[in-house]
């Protein structure tokens, strides 16, 4: 048999078999494959979740709402605008938390990652900080700073801090030594050198941390409005927690879990992709 | 151009046990003005090490690097550096890793566009600007670090094998390319290799040293005319630097 490929065929761009070669799949089964390959995974782990609910609900409907009330009762809160209010509070706190943190936890992780004193100062606060629930710092901002605005950014600044600093710390003793001193042999400024050589390294921590960080920075804030604000996701569960509305508890739930997903697919993960162009893909289970 | 005086270098680094060693013991030569002074030796002999000293990357523990700039003689000479392996960002452009080091040798931004394409000219990557450096093959990385190093325009230029970890083919078009751009632009570079060929093609001067400590074994003026060219010539100057390099281990340092 003759396993010579065509080679006027393959010059001229036209798909080719080749004994004992398998020719590539048409375009389109590829571009099907691929999607089913990025979507059906996830879809599947969410149906999966809605079937154990819709079943506890048939076993016990006295107990859990069941999924289409639920889901209408979030479609109502989204129509009536409700949703987006209390949203943008929460969002808002998340948010002013969380960057007040990271700012200080890059300045304060690159320092310990390069100065030793640095390091033996903040390693034992820093250790110490991760020790407190996040529970205990909702409840000393409220007893300190009262009902304000004060109270969710300083319980969520302090909470995520600590983790936030110890991924960055992290980042910068595993920094390229090579590329450190290729800056200094170029006379690249203090600024080039976080700028351009530090930071990027360091962007798998920071999207690392700022998950994490967010994640937790929720769980904060939910308790917080929980007793501390007169708005807000958490205020609204704790509403309806007090007359026992279980479709509230679980509508609220369902849409902040949903805001979420946004933030991690539409923001993040954006962010990254764009932050990390510069990396080859790469593929470790080839088929 | 700037001319570099290495006079009785003295560099010792800790064994694991805490006693030093010696690595270059009382080393002296001149890198000569608008030559390439090539430094040969064997592996761990301490060449990098005094390459990194020229930068302040290492401190030597004894002896003078002295810098004679005769155009500028207030001003230390703005050294450029090709490494072994390229060191480029992988998150800038080609471009930008180039731009980079002109920002840090402080030329106005103005100019950066004009001598980024130049230099990316002369090492034959003029389209390649734009491309990441992890899209690149071995040999086009180290044409970017050679491009980096001349477009600060520095008076001396240090090179760290930098040909070592790409094949033998690809090495010699970069040698091709090196040894044409120092003939053409007249800078004084330094060259470390361990490569007997390598060092007859690209050294105007070849400074043999000994196995570590590094002592100064000979220094031999390259007979061949240039421009260089690869072939017989070069090969017959490789075989008489071979029987003047030291070999053996000093074992009593």
């Amino acid at each position: 048999m003759n396993s010579e490929p065509d080679h006027a065929a393959l010059a001229a761009g036209r798909q080719v078999g080749v004994a004992g070669a398998e020719t590539l799949p048409p375009f389109q089964a590829r571009m099907a494959r691929d999607l089913a390959g990025r979507f059906l995974p996830p879809v599947l782990a969410v149906a999966s979740v809605i079937a154990i609910w819709w079943s506890l609900y048939l076993i016990y409907p006295r107990l859990l709402p069941g999924p289409m009330n639920t889901l209408q009762e979030a479609l109502r809160l989204v129509r009536d605008g409700t949703f987006f209010f209390h949203m943008y509070q929460s969002l808002r706190r998340v948010f002013v938390g969380a960057v007040v943190a990271m700012f200080f936890s890059v300045g304060v992780g690159i320092y310990m990652g390069t100065v030793a004193m640095g390091e033996r100062f903040f390693q034992p606060l820093v250790v110490l900080g991760l020790t407190i629930p996040g529970l205990m710092w909702a409840l000393i901002a409220v007893m300190l700073f009262g009902i304000n605005e004060f109270s969710p950014y300083f319980a969520v600044t302090v909470t995520i801090f600590p983790m936030l600093v110890i991924n960055i710390w992290a980042g910068v003793k595993s920094l390229d030594k090579e590329l450190i001193d290729m800056s200094h042999v170029f006379h690249f400024t203090k600024w080039m050198k976080i700028s351009q050589v530090i930071l990027p390294q360091l962007v798998p921590n920071i999207f690392a941390a700022t998950r994490y960080g967010l994640g937790l920075a929720w769980k904060v804030v939910v308790v917080v409005e929980m007793f501390g604000t007169s708005n807000g996701v958490g205020y609204q569960v704790m509403k309806s927690y007090q007359v026992f509305n279980m479709e509230g508890v679980i509508a609220w739930t369902i849409t902040f879990v949903v805001a979420m997903i946004i933030i991690e697919y539409g923001l993040i993960n954006f962010a990254e992709r764009r932050l990390t162009a510069w990396r080859p893909r790469v593929e470790v289970w080839r088929r | 151009m700037a001319e570099l005086l290495v006079k009785d270098a003295e560099k010792w680094f800790p064994r694991e046990d805490g006693r030093p060693f010696k690595i270059i013991d009382r080393l002296s030569f001149a890198a000569r003005e608008g030559c390439v002074t090539v430094l040969i030796g064997p592996s761990g002999c301490g060449k990098s090490t005094l390459l990194n000293s020229v930068v302040g990357l290492e401190n030597l523990d004894r002896g003078e690097l002295i810098f004679i700039n005769r155009g500028k003689p207030e001003k230390r000479p703005l050294i450029g550096y090709v490494f072994q392996s390229p060191r480029l960002l992988p998150w800038k452009t080609v471009g930008e890793n180039i731009s980079l080091a002109l920002q840090g040798a402080g030329v106005p931004r103005s100019q950066w566009q004009s001598r980024v394409t130049r230099y990316l000219n002369l090492v034959g990557l003029q389209e390649y600007a734009n491309q990441f450096p992890l899209y690149l093959s071995g040999g086009q990385r180290q044409r970017v670090g050679l491009a980096r190093a001349l477009v600060i325009e520095s008076d001396i230029v240090l090179m760290d094998e930098p040909f070592a970890s790409v094949d033998e083919l690809t090495a010699r078009q970069l040698r091709q390319t090196t040894r044409r751009l120092c003939e053409q632009l007249h800078r004084t570079v330094v060259f470390v290799t361990h490569n007997l060929a390598e060092a007859a093609y690209m050294g105007d001067y070849v400074v043999t040293l000994t196995p570590r400590p590094a002592r100064l074994d000979a220094y031999v003026p390259n007979p061949l005319p240039s421009p260089h060219h690869w072939g017989a010539d070069i090969y017959k100057f490789a075989a008489e630097l071979e029987n003047k390099v030291t070999l053996k281990e000093d074992t009593e340092i």
